[in-house]
């Protein structure tokens, strides 16, 4: 089955993106593709590369990057949620690109499932 | 004229604009106003009046197709008016805010 | 590709950006060619109330969806009477549907949006 995801919340204001982490990791573990991951509203958080936590908790953008290269995923930060929060492309983390919600909608059109996150 | 505007070249005063404002507008950006030109200007300027909403390029062409009909909403008839990207010059000239880029 | 998409909403017009972020998609969605529902739950009621002074007139934006072809908005009726409000007091004529029913009703789409 083809899945598409959009995580809208921060790492650190709930649960949400590490519960879409997991969810991702299990549907890839179960043999089902994952065509776009789209990050939206504070979600945009998510690849931001210059967070630095202690060493004891999870580093949220380094779980999607190294999800990323293993399985060649499309990680899509929406552009003026970005801009909007001045999030640049000089620290976005690896694995990550900015588009627009035309690639939102087309992830929505082709995927056979779609989930929203936080 | 003295126009106050943005770092990005765009009227900082949504009033201060008029059609010697715009015609400035687009002198300073190299554009040179039709009819044509007046046509999507003036419907910028109508749309962010009456709805205080600044659209992507995807819903800026549907509304101008929704307006004008398909011949003129279709992105190679804007990009012919205002090359580059018509977004930005349309509100630029209309003395509309930047707009979002997310498209 | 035409899918069938319904729009969720459940927050408030004062809370922040969050709003507007979800009419880009909505009208991104309708200026797609795709079918666009959008249902208001809760406390996204005030969206359609008249006399809003919030960082954005929300309602002024549900009239620019009716420009965008985007003329099915439903609304559930135990939320709006919960929030002391009646079809009067909307801004523009809406589809109501009880809560016994939103569940049923969600099944004809192909794609349900939270926001």
């Amino acid at each position: 089955m083809k899945f598409s995801l959009q995580i809208n919340a921060s790492p650190y204001h709930s649960a949400a993106s590490l519960t879409a982490y997991h969810f991702a990791v299990e549907v890839l573990a179960q043999q089902h593709e994952i065509y776009r991951i789209f990050f939206y509203h504070d979600g945009i958080y998510n690849a931001l590369k210059s967070a630095n936590p202690p060493d004891d908790e999870i580093s949220i953008f380094k779980n999607w990057s190294e999800l990323a290269l293993k399985h060649e995923l499309d990680l899509v930060i929406c552009i003026s949620g970005a801009q909007r929060r001045g999030l640049t492309v000089e620290n976005i983390a690896s694995g990550f690109r900015l588009g627009g919600l035309g690639q939102l909608l087309e992830s929505t059109i082709l995927a056979d499932r779609f989930l929203v996150f936080g | 004229m003295d126009l106050i505007v943005t770092e990005h070249g765009f009227l900082v005063n949504f009033d201060d604009w008029n059609e010697v404002v715009a015609q400035e507008l687009a002198n300073l950006n190299s554009i040179i106003l039709t009819p044509a030109h007046w046509e999507i200007v003036l419907f910028m300027r109508g749309y962010y009046e009456k709805f205080n909403y600044l659209p992507n390029t995807r819903i800026f062409v549907k509304a101008v197709a929704n307006q004008f009909g398909v011949e003129k909403g279709n992105s190679r008839y804007l990009q012919n008016l205002f090359p580059e990207s018509p977004l930005k010059y349309a509100c630029l000239i209309a003395g509309l805010p930047k707009p979002p880029t997310c498209l | 590709m035409t899918k069938n998409f319904l729009f969720v909403l459940r927050k408030p017009s004062y809370d922040g950006i969050y709003t507007q972020e979800m009419i880009d998609i909505i009208l991104t969605t309708a200026a797609f060619e795709q079918c666009v529902s959008v249902l208001l739950l809760d406390e996204s009621v005030f969206h359609l109330k008249a006399s809003q002074n919030a960082a954005k007139n929300t309602a002024m934006l549900f009239e620019l969806l009716q420009t965008m072809d985007v003329n099915d908005i439903f609304v559930e009726t135990e939320s709006l009477l919960e929030h002391g409000l009646n079809v009067e007091m909307l801004t523009q004529p809406v589809q109501l549907k009880s809560r016994a029913t939103i569940t049923q009703f969600m099944t004809q789409f192909d794609v349900i949006f939270p926001g």
